[in-house]
């Protein structure tokens, strides 16, 4: 995938916060690998994201992406293996399951759903986990930030 | 030498007062032992002089070694008299849910001031609109503050009601000198009903709709209520409730349990500082229950927990972006 394929940069009208951060939870099998490939096939992304390498995706509690986006974070991104590939069998499939359950707090918390996203990027997929980034970090940039940033 | 005791009660039902009555027969041993100097919902004990002879400015309790506060904070009358009481005491202890984490009216944390004095004085079908009170009465605060919040509270008994046990636990722990904890350890930790394996699936039930249990059957044959479907706050709840001392042989069971009802909660987060709602969101989705199913989810999962800043109004929605 060539580096147009990936998309449009953003109107500057539209960028309400030019400085976000965005805490990526990346699983050690697939999207991690996957983002280093990003890297060494020198793919550009924004420099906003702060990859955490998590051994599943599985693993990431909704206690942990709640914690990210109300002490600062703008958005809050969990990526992991395809539906299939989770190397420890199912722990994409409750990754899932608890991403509904983090989406339906958003609300509660009175945050706007485009500050959470859920991916599958698997090892080989370096210019898709650059894709998904811009789009969710462009996502970010076109709201306001986060509320419950401090200082 | 009897230890002095002084009560206060805040924001408060009168239920937890009826607690420390529901000591029992443990209580006629406690109370040669103690001494109440101050206890409003028993004595008449005035703030400033007991014919209005004192300073006006300044709340006077005696000085006590023991002080209970129950209930949380809602006017500035109770926050004052919540530092008077830790001035006067060596040690504070917090009895209830209000007081150690907001409790019930905490709930109106989801609101600002102004939105429930709209709802309550003029909002209301049933209302006769009138203007918002405020002659002679303390202020209200911003929001709910459970005791912790505004100052040192050495230890803390939650419960809505606490369990009498736990309160003789504690005084009895004060009296002879050695600390009083609770354990790091949820309500399912000690809970005795059978698990059978984890994925519930299916539909949330509501707490009365054909829970299947044997009254008085050994506790191992009953199942879980969590796996029947049912909301049970157990796995994010402190556990405690069934009492810390049990005669041999007896299994401990929590409260709401043993009363075929599952957990509400009402014992706050198993460790300090965590947000019920969200662990529970998590727990519900884990094993399979579905999340979106949970009426009122803010309400309903921190219904005891909403001070210390869990429950807030939320910040104003920016209009919709155009598509």
């Amino acid at each position: 995938m060539s580096q147009q394929a990936l998309a449009k940069p953003l109107d500057p009208s539209e960028i309400q916060n030019p400085d976000p951060l965005v805490v990526a939870f990346c699983c050690n099998w697939c999207s991690y690998t996957g983002a280093d490939l990003a890297g060494t096939s020198r793919l550009q992304y924004p420099p906003h994201a702060r990859i955490i390498r998590v051994m599943c995706s599985g693993m990431v509690h909704p206690n942990l992406v709640i914690d990210a986006l109300t002490k600062g974070a703008d958005g809050v991104m969990i990526c992991g293996c395809h539906p299939g590939d989770c190397h420890y069998i199912d722990g994409n499939l409750k990754t899932e399951k608890r991403a509904e359950a983090i989406k339906l707090m958003l609300e509660d918390f009175g945050l706007e759903p485009e500050r959470f996203r859920l991916e599958w990027v698997s090892a080989s997929e370096g210019p898709r986990f650059a894709q998904v980034m811009q789009e969710m970090i462009d996502g970010v940039k076109r709201l306001p930030p986060s509320s419950y940033k401090t200082g | 030498m009897a230890a002095k005791v002084a009560e206060e009660w805040l924001n408060i039902c009168g239920g937890c007062e009826v607690s420390i009555l529901d000591i029992g027969d443990a209580l006629l041993d406690l109370l040669p032992q103690l001494e109440f100097v101050h206890m409003p919902v028993l004595m008449d004990h005035k703030y400033h002089g007991q014919t209005g002879e004192g300073d006006p400015h300044k709340i006077e309790i005696p000085a006590a070694d023991v002080g209970i506060i129950s209930g949380g904070i809602r006017n500035e009358k109770e926050k004052a008299v919540a530092l008077a009481m830790r001035n006067s005491c060596k040690t504070l202890i917090t009895l209830g849910s209000c007081a150690c984490f907001g409790g019930i009216p905490a709930m109106a944390n989801m609101w600002t001031l102004e939105e429930m004095y709209e709802k309550v004085y003029r909002g209301s079908k049933t209302t006769e609109k009138s203007p918002t009170p405020n002659k002679d009465l303390p202020p209200l605060t911003d929001r709910v503050y459970a005791v912790d919040e505004a100052v040192k509270v050495d230890v803390a008994i939650p419960g809505c009601p606490p369990s009498p046990d736990m309160i003789k636990e504690a005084l009895t722990c004060l009296l002879t000198g050695k600390p009083f904890t609770l354990p790091e350890k949820s309500v399912c930790d000690e809970c005795p009903t059978k698990r059978e394996k984890k994925a519930a699936g299916g539909d949330i039930k509501r707490p009365l709709d054909g829970m299947t249990f044997k009254q008085n059957a050994p506790w191992e044959e009953t199942r879980c209520y969590m796996e029947q479907g049912y909301l049970c706050l157990g796995p994010v709840t402190k556990s405690g409730c069934a009492g810390q001392t049990t005669e041999a042989g007896e299994a401990k069971v929590p409260r709401c349990i043993k009363g075929y009802m599952p957990c509400r909660g009402c014992f706050g987060p198993v460790k300090k500082g965590a947000n019920p709602l969200v662990d529970m969101m998590g727990a519900i989705s884990s094993i399979g229950l579905k999340p979106e199913q949970v009426a009122d989810r803010r309400a309903l999962l921190s219904r005891y927990v909403g001070g210390q800043g869990r429950l807030k109004p939320l910040p104003a929605k920016p209009a919709p972006a155009k598509k």
